[in-house]
């Protein structure tokens, strides 16, 4: 007789059970695979931040102090050979939004000739970056952000900064960014910014923050100290990070996002195993005889216990798949990109999020199975036979 | 009359089949554990915004600006603000109740990752005014002086951010140069303020070479209408955006609000698993004990007593799971970490929470997990109660 025939014939024969535990399984893996996809989003964005080895240079009080645009020739000179340093992209917030609506956009102005150099990495090509460099008014911007506006290449866009001195300029949409962690982020042109600053009458050449690319960790790490070194007890001391660092801060301030997810994807395994758990400790239960009489037929001890293990697998593999596939489907055709908040944003269903939900469930199912499975190994047939459910 | 199981008798059920009771158990701890930790938070939302809804105060920003933190208003235009009409008046000085107030921010370490990251705090510069416009703040020993670099820095700020003890120094100021001693703190009912540090107004514009207000608090008189008063201010020939405090915070907490929906989906999820996972352990029960039911229908049980009695079973099992799970986020609390941080909507300053849980919090986590454990078990109770008595006792 065949094994999963058998397997099969136990999972129809309470199909309320099986119903009920594949429902209670179902659920919390649809979280899972929703949480998992985040922090398996999370993990790659912060792998490739440790690869681009850039180094964020902000002033020690606060983001909002800025430092004067020369602090990049002073980090430069840092490095006379050009042997740590790749190039400097200084930055100024601009905060623009939409005319008529309340959220601002992560709205940035960024030094023109160094941003290609600084953000190889954000999905643009050489002809987006071709466009960037000879377009003043360009805006490269992020898909989340082009999606909600309806914003398109070669769109004309107007915002109006919500800071100080609240300028309104117009831009060139000239490349769209896939970059999940940009999704919702605009970037501008400093030099565009400061004309306009320079033409209102207004303070100019200032900077937010000074992102370094940088050749290498050491170079990194020693750059961080030295900078950091180098401007202290003057009016721009600095505080220097790497960029995963520095999005840590902004991270907790959005409410530890990623935090919560991995809390939640603990606590949903350890909810599914239980509930596995408890089925096959059930299914168990009532089938102690019957299990006797396969060990009176001669079946092996190993192949009882394969057959307890087997079905908590099955199961725990279906139940994670009515919960995982229509979750990611969800997902998919409705991305929280559009949420605009935070890291969120960054939650897209990958593959690898897929396939580990599964593994997971794989490994609850087995887990689940152990205990019931042992007990049906040990059982002597004859108290199996004698036992009354 | 009809006649209730005794108590004692779904005890020993309970009792008799461990491992399930255990697992099922467990089930509902974790909800339970969650959800309680979700509720304090959104108690500690709910009640710091509670502080912040005094409807006779207006915090009026520049038109266009989203926050204080992002608004400028200059001296002129603050000058015309005295027209608002029905604005109360200083029992001190007789003056009209409108504080100029400048907000700054600082980068502080958060203490509860030992400094890893750092929070951005709000910084308030204020005049005398403000304490009176701001009734719910009192300050809990001096105050700073005006003639010296000194602040003092509202309780929660104090918990959760690093360096803020009394006699501690902050580097404020444009160019970062300025040492400010802490000599006091100060307390807001809970509100968002406790959350900010204040130093006096023109102090800080000058370390921060500003020439302009951020934004202007007003009190108005006991008897006036807001809404007059913040039509009046968005009209000509002031033209600026006054919002009452309940307003402006509900605008600034949208994000938080978002970030606990995402919250109250995740946990309803794990609660209709809950369900069903109870579902599952009462079906098995009343499968497992069919000749008995039938035995104690034989004995004069009616059905509703019955059914009254399962569902009672499982109200006992998910009180205690609920017990378990409210005790583990309390323990969760005490040693990993009640504190929390988020940024404003718009402010990109932090309010400080401190999450606990309040009576209410765990009586309202009992009772959901009640409603989960009655639902879960009234589909098998329902089968129990129409056990076909003649039937069920002749199965073997």
């Amino acid at each position: 007789m065949n094994l999963t025939y058998v397997l099969l014939q136990n999972l129809k024969r309470n199909r309320l059970r099986t119903a009920l535990t594949a429902i209670a399984f179902a659920l919390p893996m649809a979280v899972f695979v929703a949480a998992l996809s985040l922090v398996v989003a999370m993990m790659g964005i912060s792998r490739n931040n440790e690869q681009q080895l850039r180094l964020g240079v902000r002033n020690r009080i606060s983001l909002i102090n800025l430092m004067p645009e020369a602090m990049r020739r002073r980090i430069e000179a840092l490095d006379p050979n050009k042997e740590r340093i790749t190039a400097i992209c200084g930055m100024r917030w601009f905060g623009g939004r939409v005319p008529g609506t309340q959220a601002s956009l992560t709205n940035l102005a960024a030094d023109p000739d160094t941003f290609p150099l600084v953000y190889p990495d954000i999905g643009l090509t050489q002809a987006d970056y071709d466009a960037w460099l000879k377009e003043r008014t360009a805006a490269v911007i992020g898909r989340s952000a082009a999606e909600q506006y309806g914003w398109k290449v070669g769109d004309r866009v107007t915002l109006e900064s919500t800071v100080p001195p609240y300028l309104s300029l117009e831009f060139k949409v000239v490349a769209i960014m896939e970059s999940t962690m940009r999704s919702n982020v605009f970037y501008i042109r400093r030099d565009y910014l400061d004309e306009s600053l320079k033409a209102a009458g207004e303070a100019y050449g200032r900077c937010n923050v000074f992102w370094i690319k940088t050749t290498s960790v050491e170079a990194m790490r020693q750059l961080q100290q030295e900078i950091d070194e180098m401007t202290a007890n003057s009016p721009d001391a600095t505080k220097s990070d790497d960029e995963n660092a520095f999005l840590a801060g902004f991270i907790q301030g959005a409410g530890d996002i990623p935090g919560l997810m991995r809390a939640m994807a603990m606590v949903v395994v350890f909810i599914v195993a239980l509930v596995a758990g408890n089925t096959m400790m059930l299914n168990f239960r009532e089938r102690t005889r019957e299990l006797g009489v396969f060990k009176a037929m001669g079946f092996q001890s190993s192949r009882v216990m394969g057959l307890i293990v087997g079905e908590s697998v099955l199961l725990a593999l279906v139940g994670a798949l009515l919960g995982v596939l229509p979750m990611s489907a969800l997902l998919y055709f409705y991305p929280t990109r559009n949420l605009g908040f935070g890291p969120i944003g960054a939650l897209e269903v990958s593959p690898m999020a897929i396939v580990l939900s599964m593994v997971i469930a794989l490994v609850v199912g087995l887990a689940a199975g152990l205990w019931p499975g042992v007990q049906a190994m040990r059982l002597r047939t004859v108290d199996a036979l004698r036992k009354v459910a | 009359m009809r006649m209730a199981l005794p108590i004692g008798y779904h005890y020993r059920n309970l009792w008799v089949r461990k491992t399930t009771t255990v697992l099922t158990l467990l089930v509902l701890s974790a909800v339970v554990g969650v959800l309680t930790w979700m509720l304090g938070f959104a108690g500690a939302l709910s009640s710091s915004m509670a502080m912040a809804s005094d409807d006779h105060k207006i915090i009026i920003i520049r038109r266009g600006s989203t926050a204080e933190s992002n608004s400028a208003i200059p001296i002129d235009e603050y000058n015309q603000l005295v027209q608002v009409g029905n604005i109360a008046v200083s029992e001190k000085t007789r003056e009209p109740l409108v504080s100029p107030e400048v907000l700054i921010q600082v980068s502080l370490p958060r203490l509860r990752d030992g400094g890893t990251t750092r929070a951005n705090v709000a910084v308030r510069g204020v005049t005398e005014k403000a304490f009176e416009v701001h009734s719910n703040v009192k300050l809990q020993g001096a105050t700073f002086s005006t003639g010296s670099p000194e602040v003092i820095v509202g309780l929660a700020a104090a918990k959760q951010f690093g360096g803020l003890n009394i006699g501690d120094s902050i580097r404020l100021g444009f160019a970062g140069d300025r040492d400010y001693k802490i000599v006091g703190f100060f307390s807001a009912d809970g509100g968002p303020m406790e959350s900010e540090i204040w130093g006096y107004l023109p102090a800080l514009m000058n370390a921060y070479g500003r020439t302009l207000y951020s934004s202007v608090s007003l009190r108005l008189r006991g008897d006036a209408d807001p809404q007059a008063a913040t039509s009046q201010i968005a009209g000509p020939p002031i033209e600026m955006d006054g919002k009452t405090e309940a307003e402006y915070w509900h605008a600034q907490s949208k994000n938080i609000r978002l970030y606990l929906y995402i919250c109250y989906a995740l946990v309803g999820v794990m609660c209709l698993a809950a369900v069903v996972s109870i579902a599952n352990t009462m079906y098995a029960t009343v499968a497992g004990r069919t000749r008995e039911i039938a035995m104690l229908r034989t004995i004069g049980f009616s059905g509703g007593s019955i059914l009254g009695g399962f569902v009672l079973e499982a109200v006992m099992l998910s009180i205690v799971g609920g017990v378990i799970g409210c005790l583990a986020c309390f323990g969760w609390l005490k040693f990993v970490g009640n504190t929390k941080d988020m940024f404003g909507a718009n402010t990109f300053t932090t309010l400080a929470f401190e999450i606990s849980l309040t009576p209410f919090i765990i009586v309202l986590a009992l009772v959901a997990v009640t409603v989960v454990g009655a639902l879960g078990a009234l589909l098998p109770a329902m089968r129990a109660a129409r056990v076909q008595v003649v039937s069920a006792l002749r199965e073997p």
